[in-house]
């Protein structure tokens, strides 16, 4: 009885113990959220989601002034980045699960593993050189390319864990019907680890969508909407991170406020597609 | 688990192979889209652009951080008086950056406040067949700032009391020297911390190029750069970072632009010129500096002014542009140098007019003279198109 009592004691005592570590985890993530919030909000208002930056002046004489071109180029940037690093990062996390026989392998995996660990400002640097040397301008597809550099480690990364957590019988059992290699992939194995993979492209998203150093000198900035829609991918392109940066260090109060607002929607633009991809691979899987 | 899985196998298929379809198909459209623009494409875009929106065009500039507010306004001025027809986006990434993306061609213009060196010159003059010009755009002043208590504006400072300070020599703010230039003010013992720049800056050329002309020591010991071995003092990244340390440390002592200063409301100090007047920063001061004889290329420090009533720690802002425009990689098209040319004009002459609301010294005529002696040189394809553009565009 005594005994009992006294692991029911320990047990509760664990819960608790456990309880406040999930709270101190979750405890950082909310002073920043609230700290973000209380300094931006009062930044926002419909000027800010409709109108171009232009100069500090601008925000100084309380003329209209806000980041709609930041918002739609990072729009913009990060999913062109997302098109790019997509079908590479799956392809080599396929590469790693799927044929771990393979002699490209291990490179591959070193590669992988300096890529993800290679500081973002070097990924802007090469995407600088490849792309935006060439181009003879910063463009929003430079900002894309090295933002795509950020994502595919870790989408191949996931991905290969995402496909090594599926029981090979499921593997051996579509083969033993006929089907060839790359269609029990296909059509096996990726379903059913599709939200491990989703997971994966998150994460790779989000971590990208909070870089500024590599888009410096790749996207570069503008104070403006481009003159037409091709800007956004062949001209300089405003994006939330490095606008942010650039509001947060100017000397101005009111462009402080706006970098706090910058923050917000930022925040509020991951939280967002963090939900919606969820939401959309979790409703496939429940029809 | 793994049987919920099966019965909806097939609609997971399709809707993978339609995801993987269509980012596939997304990324080849990109990648075409990309190459097709870059070698030969050059004219297809801006070509299409012309007819769809009535030739509009962007400009792009980067440089000196300083320079910065009074660009951009200018670009907001000129965009509503060209009616959204040229938009000049001007990145401020400080003033090496700038020169660095000039040589780099990634940039139609740069922005520096220390002119182009000798060697960068010679570069430029092998590789391009042609010179690069240093356009004045505005002035620099740069201001010692300090942080003390009580003493909110206008200690008095001389170029021999800067260089003492930022060698380390004077220690305390009630020094014999500094109480000599501030009769009564009531002086504290607190120590001095000196504060400087850590990145390249223009800002830190000019204070430099000071210290250096009225201390020999300074000069051999030191120099003048844009960034240099500090004897004494702690580094701050930026405007902002030296502003930062020296609002926040009791007794620092620092340099910045004057606009900045008077932006953040910071204390800052008056300065003793060469021909012994007590300086405050002002435009007026600043615009005076500047009005003495200058070489053809305005390639000039005039920092200790001899101008009399001039404040003796200033210096132009440039805007760089390749002579032969049609060698800088970044301007695709005659079209773009032609706005990029008459932007040019257009800043130098009614673009001014914004500067002292915005806290920037005029440039004075004999700069906008230069200025324009560069601008007539410009070319496109061996043709002078800066001639043409400003004899055109200024019959009245």
């Amino acid at each position: 009885m005594k005994s009992l009592r006294r692991r029911n004691i320990r047990d509760r005592v664990m819960e608790v113990v456990l309880m406040a570590s999930t709270i101190l985890v979750l405890l950082p993530l909310l002073i920043i959220i609230y700290h973000v919030i209380s300094n931006g909000i009062s930044a926002i208002n419909w000027e800010f989601f409709t109108e171009e930056l232009g100069s500090p002046s601008r925000a100084m004489q309380g003329r209209p002034t806000g980041l709609v071109h930041t918002m739609i180029g990072t729009l913009v940037v990060d999913f062109m980045a997302l098109a790019i690093a997509v079908p590479v990062g799956i392809g080599a996390g396929v590469m790693l699960s799927e044929y771990p026989d393979h002699r490209l392998n291990p490179t591959l995996r070193i590669m992988n593993d300096t890529l993800n660990g290679m500081p973002a400002i070097l990924k802007g640097l090469f995407a600088f050189v490849l792309i935006v040397k060439p181009m003879g301008t910063f463009s929003g597809i430079a900002g894309a390319a090295a933002l795509a550099f950020v994502m595919i480690p870790i989408i191949a990364r996931t991905t290969e864990s995402a496909l090594m957590s599926i029981p090979w019988t499921i593997r051996e059992a579509a083969l033993a019907i006929g089907l060839p290699r790359w269609r029990v992939v296909l059509s096996t194995v990726m379903p059913a680890a599709k939200t491990g993979l989703v997971t994966g492209i998150l994460i790779g998203f989000a971590r990208a969508a909070g870089e500024a150093a590599p888009l410096l000198f790749t996207s570069f900035g503008n104070n403006y909407l481009p003159n037409h829609w091709t800007g956004f991918i062949f001209n300089p392109v405003d994006t939330l991170p490095q606008r942010l940066y650039s509001l947060a260090i100017s000397p101005y109060a009111q462009w402080h406020s706006m970098g706090w607002a910058s923050a917000i929607v930022l925040l509020g633009f991951v939280i967002l597609c963090f939900t919606a991809a969820r939401l959309a691979s979790r409703q496939k899987y429940q029809l | 688990m793994r049987s919920s899985i099966k019965p909806e196998r097939k609609n997971n298929m399709y809707s993978i192979r339609l995801y993987i379809t269509v980012i596939c198909l997304a990324f080849i459209a990109v990648s075409c889209g990309g190459n097709g623009d870059n070698p030969g494409g050059q004219q297809a875009v801006p070509g299409s652009q012309q007819s769809s929106t009535e030739s509009r065009m962007d400009i792009l500039g980067a440089g000196a951080t300083f320079p910065a507010p009074l660009i951009t306004a200018m670009a907001d001025e000129y965009r509503d008086e060209t009616n959204n027809r040229v938009t000049v986006n001007y990145q401020s990434i400080g003033s090496g950056g700038g020169v660095r993306q000039f040589i780099e061609q990634t940039v139609m213009f740069g922005m520096s406040e220390a002119y182009l060196s000798d060697q960068v010159m010679a570069e430029v003059l092998e590789k391009t067949g042609g010179r690069a010009f240093n356009i004045p755009i505005t002035l620099a002043d740069v201001v010692p700032t300090y942080n003390l208590p009580g003493i909110d504006k206008g200690l008095v400072f001389s170029g021999e009391l800067l260089v003492d300070i930022y060698l380390g020599k004077i220690t305390r703010w009630n020094d014999p020297k500094i109480a000599g230039l501030n009769p009564g003010i009531d002086l504290p013992r607190t120590p001095i911390t000196v504060v400087h720049r850590s990145d390249g800056s223009g800002t830190t050329n000019v204070w430099t190029s000071y210290l250096s002309r009225v201390s020999d020591e300074w000069r051999n010991r030191v120099g003048y750069a844009t960034s240099v071995n500090w004897p004494t003092g702690i580094g701050g990244n930026g405007n902002e970072g030296v502003a930062g340390a020296v609002q926040n440390t009791m007794g620092a002592i620092g340099y910045n632009s004057l606009s900045y200063a008077l932006l953040n409301n910071m204390a800052y100090g008056s300065v003793i010129n060469q021909s012994g007047n007590t300086i405050e920063p002002s435009f007026a001061a600043t615009s005076e500096a500047a009005n003495i004889k200058l070489p053809e290329d305005t390639r000039i420090l005039f920092t200790n002014t001899p101008a009399e009533y001039g404040y003796p720690i200033a210096g132009f802002a440039w805007m760089l542009v390749y002579e032969n425009l049609d060698q800088n990689n970044a301007i695709r098209n005659r079209r773009a140098a032609e706005e990029l040319v008459r932007f040019l004009i257009w800043s130098v002459t009614d673009g001014q007019k914004l500067s002292e609301e915005l806290g920037y010294a005029e440039l004075s005529d004999a700069a906008v003279e230069r200025s324009m002696e560069m601008i007539r040189q410009l070319k496109w394809n061996g043709e002078e198109i800066g001639r043409n553009l400003l004899d055109g565009d200024r019959p009245a």
